[in-house]
C-alpha cells in the first residue's frame, strides 16, 4: 500500500505547529509565479501575522550597491488596523494567493504611509561607522536591541521612525553578498522578544535570504540566455550580409578595373544584381521573423486555414510523386495564435517535409484535440530522417541542411510556436523519417459536446 | 604554378575568388563543401588551402582537423564572414584567419606571405 501526499503548505490557521505552518508558507515563495517583491511580502506577512511568528510589524531594507535602503514597512498602522488586518489573515484556507492579495491591498491603501517613511533611509554597508540596521547586514548577525534610546550606535532618524524600545534585525544574505535586513517589533502588544522568535526568525532570514539569490541567479540566467540568442541572431545577420556584399563589391572592383571587357560586363551585373535581391530577401525576412514575436495570439478555426496549406502541398508533393495522408479530428476548438503565422509555420513544415522526402515517400498530416487544452499537429515523413547531431542543431539560427537554406525556417517555426504559448518537438532518427510535433493551446477548455 | 584549394559554399564569391587569384598567377581549384574538399585533397596535391568554416554538412573547423590529420604540411587561411570564431581554439590549427571584406588584398597578401615561407 502506498500514500500520496501534495507538497501542499499547511493551512496558515491551522493545527499545526506554526513554525511548521511559518516555513512551508517561505518555502513556497521558491515556486510561486509572483515578482519577487511580493514573495518577499509573504516573508514579511509570515513574520507579523498572529499566527506565523507574531511580530507585530516588520520593515524591509534591501541592499542597493554599497547602500542599504528602506523598501517596505509591512504592519498596522494602529493597534485598531492591527485587530482588522490579524483577523484577516488568521481566516481558515487563506493560501498564497489570498496573503498576495492582501498585502498589494495594504500597500496600495491611499496612504501606506508607514512604507513611506522608511524610504528616505540609506545606510552605508561600508565598515567604518556602522550604524543599525547596517550593522546587523554587515556582520552577518541578527541584532536584538533591548534598549533602543541607551544606545549611541542606532541613527536617531530611524529611532524616531519606528518609534519602539526593542527591536531585532535579521540580516539577510547569500553567499557572496549582502541582500537586506528585516526589522521586526512588538509596537501595539508591547510584547518582549524571547530567544525562540530571535530562533525562528533567523531561519525566516536564512530563508529569504536564499530565495532573494536564487532568484536574483535565475533572472542572471535568463538575460544571459537571451544575450546568447541576441550574440547568435547577430552572428548570422553578419554572415548573411557581409557575403552578398564581397561579391558585389569583388564583381563591381572586376568591372571598374577593366571596363572594357564585354565579356563581364553583362555577367557581373547580373550576379550583382542577384546579390542585391539576396539582401533585400534576407531583409524581409528578419523583418517578418522579429515581427512574430509581438504578434498578439488569439482564439482562431485552424480547420480552414489547413485546408487552404493542405490543397496548395498536395499538388506539389504529386508532381513529386509523394503521397499526402491527411488526418484532421472533427470539430476541433479554436486554438490560440496568429493565423498569418502559423499558417506560414506548417507550410515551412510541409516543405521542409516534402524535400527530405524522396520519390514514393509519404507525407502525414495528423491533427487531434489531445486534451481539453491542447491540439496537436504532427506533420511526419518518410525521409532521410535526422541524426542526433542534426537534431540537436536543428532550432539554431545558423543550422541548414539545404544549400542555398537561410537556416530560418525552424527557428522561425518555434518562434512562431513560442509566440502562442505552444511548442514544437522533433522525433526523428537517421533513415528513419522525420516526426514534428506542434502543440497548440485551445482558447476554451473542455469539449462543449462532451 | 602553386595550386590553391577554395572551400567556399557561396557560388558566387567561389567564382569571383577563382577569377581573381587565377589573374595572381595561381591554379585555382573550387569546391562548396568539406566532403568535396576531402575528396579533391586524397586526389591530388595542393599548396594552400582558403576555406570557410561555417558551412552545410560538415563544417570548416572540423575539416581543418581532417585535413591537419591528412596532411600537416599545407597551410590554411580561415576565409570568413564570421569575426567571432577567430577565438575558437580550434581555428588557431590555421595559419591565417581573414574575415571577408570587399577588398581582396589581405587574401592575396596573406596567400603571397604563406606561400614564400
Amino acid at each position: 500500500m502506498i500514500e500520496r501526499y501534495q507538497f501542499l503548505a499547511p493551512d496558515f490557521q491551522s493545527k499545526e505547529p506554526k513554525e511548521l505552518a511559518l516555513l512551508s508558507l517561505i518555502s513556497q515563495s521558491f515556486f510561486q509565479p509572483f515578482s519577487v517583491e511580493d514573495n518577499l511580502l509573504v516573508i514579511l506577512t509570515a513574520l507579523t501575522s498572529g499566527s506565523g511568528v507574531g511580530f507585530n510589524r516588520a520593515m524591509l531594507f534591501q541592499a542597493a550597491g554599497d547602500k542599504l535602503k528602506g523598501e517596505v514597512w509591512l504592519g498596522p498602522r494602529s493597534a485598531e488596523e492591527a485587530k482588522t488586518i490579524w483577523e484577516v489573515l488568521s481566516t481558515p484556507g487563506i493560501g498564497y494567493i489570498e496573503i498576495i492579495e492582501h498585502n498589494r491591498w495594504l500597500l496600495n491603501r491611499e496612504a501606506d504611509s508607514l512604507s513611506q517613511r522608511i524610504r528616505p533611509l540609506a545606510y552605508s554597508l561600508n565598515q567604518k561607522n556602522l550604524s543599525i540596521p547596517a550593522l546587523s547586514a554587515v556582520r552577518r548577525e541578527l541584532v536584538l536591541v533591548r534598549d533602543a534610546r541607551q544606545e549611541s550606535f542606532i541613527d536617531p532618524k530611524f529611532l524616531e521612525i519606528i518609534n519602539v524600545d526593542e527591536f531585532l534585525c535579521v540580516p539577510l544574505f547569500s553567499r557572496e553578498e549582502v541582500l537586506g535586513v528585516i526589522v521586526l517589533d512588538n509596537a501595539y502588544t508591547g510584547q518582549a522578544i524571547e530567544p525562540k522568535d530571535v530562533k525562528l526568525a533567523s531561519l525566516c532570514g536564512l530563508m529569504a535570504g536564499n530565495y532573494i539569490y536564487a532568484s536574483t541567479l535565475h533572472k542572471k540566467m535568463l538575460e544571459m540566455e537571451r544575450m546568447a540568442a541576441l550574440g547568435e541572431m547577430s552572428m548570422f545577420i553578419t554572415h548573411q550580409i557581409r557575403n552578398p556584399l564581397v561579391a558585389i563589391a569583388g564583381f563591381t572592383d572586376q568591372l571598374l578595373n577593366s571596363p572594357n571587357d564585354e565579356d563581364k560586363k553583362k555577367r557581373n551585373l547580373e550576379i550583382i544584381r542577384k546579390e542585391i535581391k539576396r539582401l533585400e530577401e534576407l531583409l524581409f525576412k528578419l523583418t517578418h521573423f522579429l515581427k512574430v514575436g509581438t504578434a498578439k495570439a488569439v482564439p482562431f478555426d485552424l480547420g480552414p486555414e489547413l485546408q487552404t496549406i493542405l490543397r496548395s502541398s498536395e499538388m506539389k508533393m504529386k508532381s513529386k510523386g509523394l503521397a499526402l495522408q491527411i488526418d484532421v479530428e472533427e470539430p476541433l476548438p479554436k486554438i490560440l495564435g496568429n493565423a498569418t503565422y502559423v499558417g506560414e509555420a506548417l507550410r515551412n513544415l510541409l516543405s521542409n517535409a516534402l524535400e527530405a522526402t524522396a520519390k514514393g515517400g509519404r507525407v502525414t498530416v495528423q491533427v487531434r484535440w489531445e486534451s481539453p487544452a491542447w491540439v496537436i499537429v504532427d506533420i511526419k515523413d518518410t525521409g532521410k530522417g535526422l541524426s542526433p547531431d542534426i537534431k540537436k542543431k536543428l532550432f539554431t539560427t545558423y543550422f541548414s541542411t539545404k544549400d542555398k537554406g537561410m537556416g530560418l525556417g525552424l527557428l522561425y517555426v518555434k518562434r512562431v510556436m513560442e509566440a502562442c504559448g505552444g511548442k514544437i518537438e522533433v522525433e526523428s532518427e537517421a533513415g528513419q523519417g522525420a516526426l514534428f510535433r506542434l502543440y497548440f493551446k485551445t482558447s476554451e477548455e473542455g469539449r462543449s459536446d462532451a | 604554378m602553386k595550386k590553391l584549394l577554395i572551400v567556399e559554399d557561396e557560388e558566387a564569391l567561389c567564382l569571383l575568388y577563382k577569377e581573381e587569384l587565377s589573374q595572381e598567377g595561381y591554379e585555382v581549384t573550387t569546391v562548396y563543401d568539406a566532403e568535396k574538399a576531402l575528396e579533391a585533397l586524397n586526389r591530388e596535391r595542393f599548396d594552400l588551402i582558403i576555406t570557410d568554416i561555417r558551412m552545410p554538412g560538415r563544417d570548416g573547423v572540423e575539416l581543418i582537423t581532417q585535413i591537419m590529420g591528412l596532411r600537416r604540411d599545407i597551410p590554411i587561411i580561415i576565409n570568413t564572414a564570421y569575426e567571432s570564431y577567430k577565438e575558437d581554439f580550434m581555428t588557431w590549427a590555421a595559419d591565417a584567419y581573414i574575415v571577408k571584406s570587399s577588398s581582396l588584398d589581405e587574401l592575396k597578401a596573406k596567400i603571397k606571405e604563406l606561400l614564400r615561407r
